[in-house]
């Protein structure tokens, strides 16, 4: 089975480098941005399965970059992880077809198990 | 974000259900709501339970039925466990988006509340208490102070209803956990409130480590447009500024081995400072 390949676009270095083992260790092919600007020019070029994006950033935030990811690639599926969270930013997430909307903090095993689901929506299980 | 209400029959408990749904509309957290009976098999209609449905009630219908992450969906059979080697199908109806679920237990309340927070993975508990300097719940005298000493995770002691215009941060260790810096960030942008970050010294010195964290805490929200104030103070003066200073705020504290607090007061300080407090308290972890 092909490996999946996932974004992870967070503006704090840790959390990037908290998710990229814990997303390979589970068999995902993974790249990591803390420019939004650079991930923007990314999805661009590469075809990505998942993406796992922040909210509020400089310059281009998560809200443009679902957009722009779900117009380039509708099967691609945006989970949205903010430590801003509004109920507003909320609605407006999945009314734009992001997958799932997780506030921080959260643990690991919590983006492992919604990746897990939309893993398995992609590959129709 | 995993969210656990932990409440009683008590109006305290209605104020901390408030902070629950107010935190819960903003994050879209999961959530449980659980309720502790003293009795070895706690009936329905005990006081709790009949406490627990009310809960429940105000939770579910704070949001309008389009707008609710928590709107229950078709049911559908699943395999649930009942006793050791057992496991039953029932017809479970599960969140369309989030997971909601309410839960009573039985025994000690904050053993079992702290039981339900590591079982299910809590990011926060949030729970009331009686206004005044004793902290207390009125069945279980010292279940907040206990959840607030022992929980692994943070804790938000919701102890009146009233608005949040500010949070008095106290930095008083180098090491500060990223989740707590999150729930932060959460309170902040839940309440439209300022931060005021205050670096604790002792005679006038302030460990490295603190000084430099302070100066990174207060870079990291200001270039997330956060309205900030930094400010030092002596350790001496704290009692006297949470008595005296604390009106419409939220007080949080972290909790670390490192902590100048932990290390100046004696054993049990979180507890007494919770107590004097006379608003809601956020113990980060």
């Amino acid at each position: 089975m092909n490996k999946l390949k996932i974004m992870v676009l967070d503006d704090e270095p840790i959390v990037c480098k908290r998710l990229k083992p814990a997303l390979e260790k589970q068999g995902y092919e993974v790249d990591t941005f803390t420019q939004s600007s650079d991930a923007m020019e990314q999805i661009k070029n590469v075809n990505y399965d998942i993406i796992i994006t922040d909210l509020k950033m400089k310059g281009v935030d998560g809200m443009q970059l679902l957009t722009e990811a779900k117009q380039l690639s509708p099967k691609t599926e945006v989970i949205v992880i903010t430590g801003f969270a509004t109920m507003e930013t909320a609605k407006e997430s999945f009314h734009k077809g992001v997958f799932d909307f997780i506030a921080k903090p959260f643990k690991l095993s919590e983006i492992q198990e919604v990746v897990s689901r939309a893993e398995a929506k992609i590959r129709g299980e | 974000m995993r969210i656990l209400f932990a409440g009683d029959e008590h109006p305290y408990s209605e104020y901390a259900l408030k902070e629950t749904i107010k935190l819960a509309m903003n994050t879209w957290a999961d959530v449980t709501l659980l309720g502790v009976g003293q009795a070895t098999n706690p009936a329905e209609d005990a006081p709790v339970g009949r406490a627990l449905r009310g809960y429940r009630d105000t939770f579910l219908n704070s949001w309008s039925r389009e707008d609710s992450p928590y709107i229950l969906g078709e049911g559908k059979y699943e395999w649930v466990p009942v006793k050791n080697g057992v496991v039953e199908e029932m017809k479970v109806l599960t969140g369309r988006k989030k997971d909601f679920k309410v839960r009573l237990r039985s025994g000690a309340p904050a053993r079992e509340i702290l039981s339900e927070s590591q079982e299910d993975g809590s990011d926060l508990i949030v729970l009331g208490c009686a206004k005044g300097e004793k902290c207390e719940w009125a069945n279980s005298l010292p279940a907040p102070q206990q959840v607030v000493d022992d929980a692994d995770c943070s804790v938000l002691l919701v102890k009146e209803q009233q608005p949040v215009t500010r949070i008095v941060a106290c930095l008083d260790q180098g090491y500060i956990s990223q989740e707590s810096l999150e729930m932060i960030n959460q309170m902040i942008t839940i309440h439209n409130a300022r931060l005021d970050l205050i670096g604790l010294s002792q005679n006038g010195d302030m460990e490295k480590s603190v000084y430099t964290r302070l100066i990174e805490i207060g870079d990291y929200y200001s270039d997330r447009q956060v309205e900030i104030n930094t400010r030092l103070m002596d350790i001496s003066g704290f009692e006297q500024l949470i008595a005296q200073e604390i009106k419409q705020d939220l007080l949080a504290l972290w909790l670390g081995k490192k902590s100048l607090l932990s290390r100046f007061f004696s054993r049990g300080w979180v507890g007494r400072f919770v107590s004097k407090c006379p608003t809601t308290v956020l113990v980060m972890r």
